[in-house]
């Protein structure tokens, strides 16, 4: 996928979310972003990031709390305890991370993620396999972590969840970012007042 | 990077590593492999050693170092670069990787913990070798430390460069599978190398001399060479940085190829700028020297020595010289200079009276022989040289018989030691208690 003239800017102590189509380029953006793939052309200007990929499980034979302890040892940290509680990672601890469920992988790896010391954020398709109490959950947290000071940058195709928890949304579409705003600014923008995220989107595209 | 760090990274690598079951099999196989190589060995040792000249001139390092070891060299070649693919493609494919390269621990850090953790299990995998010359200490065998030593470091330097080769592919390519058959075409080709310049000479020979088949003949003669150790230790070095060039910033492929063709040249630049670099000769039975007779007369010497060969490289009468005289010659004399003016020819057949004579020249004085005989050619150089030859009588060295069977070395090798990793892995991999579903 390319990229191709999309701009934006996520400030500190907001939750900015990328959203888009499936092949709108959020992760291609993610991995420019975070040094992962080859970029032709434009620059990042942002503090230390940290980016979180979609579907990952790292170290499949080891354990949730050594994996936990592990990481945070390289940030020269403590095992944030906090994420660990409101994701419900404290009853999995000692379970294999090759044996989590979908939605168990996926809170064990927010927790590797926000136990990092990063002022940026970028977490691709965070609630991914989250149920609903569980999505709640992590929304909260994320909320607070953003309320403390960090920018986060959230991949997510579910609209709902999006409008849910991001204050400023960045509308992706075949590689171009089709507008910048909150909620509010897109309706104006897409000439359509009190209607959804996803009905702006497609307006705008 | 602090200590803590490295400590974090190195439990990992080595929790990762120890807990795999590519490492379970080759532990597995380590056993049962030195076991049939060592039994067989201490047979044949036995029988030889019945009576005669061959008994008093028997040598533990011939026969029953070299061949117990021979089975390391199956295993580095054929199971090693599995387990070193394995503790590399696992983090690629998991996503682990991902994660590791935006930790403060620097990529350098990672890969030689990685290698580290690998040592660490080249350790676990010499037990049996240790078991078995404890065996045979105890049957009253003798074992010469520095040459036990160096065919252990052979051994290792080999393993290192393997494990290096297979971490470079594993970094570069994707998925584990296309890193094995690149690491195994590399050894394949290294074979054909060997074969190609053996005979041959010339560029070909120069390169055959760092491949690590010849590299492992070197030291399992007993002999310690500076260059290749250095060599083995440079093309660890390129290898790693090949990977980490590969491994860490985006870049267009294009180039990180050129930097990774960067780090070759110079690796190769360097090698080449220490080759014979001295060695040492540590075979108790000093098959690499002259006699201390010899060698003291050898290095009184102080002109330039020119030694040209009229023989092909195919003739195996050059290899003969080659092994037998100019090996011991390059370490004894200060300053030698060697010309194979047939090298590049196949003149073996050509109607031509200089074919097959060596001659000598020091100073203004030039003797012509045709023998590769060490004896000889030693009377024909220091007479040459306006020294008298010494008396040379038979060898010092004692030979060191053992007639013994190799008994309890079956069970050990193919009951105690499969048992002792299974027992291991179990443990290590014990299913860890989950309270929640």
């Amino acid at each position: 996928m390319l990229l191709e003239g999309v701009s934006f800017t996520a400030r500190s102590g907001e939750i900015l979310g990328v959203i888009g189509p499936n092949g709108a380029g959020k992760t291609t953006l993610f991995e420019a972003i975070a040094g992962f793939v080859p970029k032709t052309g434009g620059s990042v200007e942002c503090d230390a990031l940290f980016y979180l990929p979609e579907a990952i499980r790292p170290w499949p034979d080891r354990r949730v709390g050594w994996c936990l302890d592990f990481f945070a040892r390289l940030f020269r940290r403590q095992r944030d305890r906090e994420a660990i509680e409101m994701l419900q990672l404290d009853q999995l601890l000692e379970a294999r991370i090759g044996t989590l469920s979908k939605g168990e992988a996926r809170r064990f790896v927010l927790a590797l993620a926000l136990g990092t010391p990063q002022a940026v954020l970028l977490l691709d398709e965070p609630f991914d396999g989250l149920d609903f109490r569980q999505t709640r959950s992590a929304m909260s947290l994320l909320r607070a972590r953003a309320a403390a000071g960090r920018a986060l940058i959230l991949s997510i195709h579910q609209l709902a969840d999006a409008a849910r928890v991001c204050d400023r949304f960045l509308l992706l579409d075949h590689g171009r970012a089709i507008g910048e705003g909150d909620l509010r600014e897109l309706q104006t923008r897409a000439r359509k007042e009190d209607a959804t995220l996803d009905e702006v989107f497609l307006a705008l595209e | 990077m602090r200590w803590s760090e490295g400590r974090a990274l190195l439990s990992k690598d080595c929790r990762e590593l120890f807990g795999s079951t590519a490492l379970l099999l080759l532990l597995l196989v380590a056993g049962p492999l030195t076991g049939v190589a060592f039994i067989a060995a201490v047979r044949a040792y036995a029988e030889a050693s019945g009576g005669g000249a061959l008994a008093s001139a028997l040598s533990p390092l011939d026969g029953m170092l070299v061949p117990a070891f021979g089975a390391y060299d199956l295993l580095i070649t054929f199971l090693v670069p599995f387990v070193a693919i394995r503790l590399v493609a696992a983090e690629k494919s998991s996503g682990a990787l991902q994660l590791l390269l935006q930790t403060p621990a620097r990529l350098p850090a990672q890969l030689a913990s990685k290698l580290i953790a690998l040592l660490a299990g080249w350790l676990a995998c010499l037990l049996p070798a240790a078991a078995a010359l404890l065996l045979w200490r105890s049957w009253g065998g003798h074992l010469a430390f520095p040459e036990t030593a160096n065919l252990l470091l052979g051994h290792t330097l080999r393993y290192l460069v393997t494990c290096s080769i297979a971490i470079a592919a594993a970094s570069i390519l994707n998925g584990a599978a296309s890193a094995a058959i690149v690491v195994l075409s590399f050894t394949i080709g290294t074979w054909a190398l060997d074969f190609f310049a053996a005979g041959r000479g010339g560029w070909p020979a120069a390169v055959a001399r760092y491949t690590p088949s010849a590299i492992l003949r070197q030291f399992e003669r007993g002999l310690l060479g500076l260059d290749v150790v250095i060599a083995s230790i440079i093309v660890t070095i390129a290898l790693l940085s090949i990977a980490a060039i590969w491994t860490a910033a985006a870049r267009p492929p294009l180039l990180k190829a050129a930097a990774a063709a960067a780090a070759l040249i110079l690796a190769i630049a360097a090698i080449a700028a220490t080759q014979h670099a001295g060695s040492a000769d540590l075979s108790e039975d000093r098959r690499n020297s002259f006699s201390s007779a010899d060698e003291r007369l050898l290095r009184s010497i102080e002109k330039t020595v020119t030694i040209r060969i009229f023989l092909a490289a195919e003739d195996p009468r050059a290899n003969d010289y080659e092994r037998n005289v100019l090996t011991k010659m390059r370490r004894s004399l200060r300053d030698l200079r060697i010309e194979y003016p047939y090298a590049g020819r196949t003149a073996m057949f050509d109607n031509d009276d200089r074919y097959g004579t060596i001659v000598y020249r020091i100073g203004a004085k030039e003797a012509v022989s045709r023998s590769a005989t060490e004896e000889i050619v030693l009377d024909e150089m220091e007479t040459l040289a306006g020294l008298t030859p010494p008396r040379r009588g038979q060898s010092d060295y004692p030979g060191y018989p053992l007639n013994a069977s190799p008994r309890g070395a079956a069970t050990l090798f193919y009951v105690v030691w499969p048992l002792l990793v299974i027992v291991f892995f179990v443990i290590a991999r014990r299913p860890y208690s989950r309270r929640t579903g």
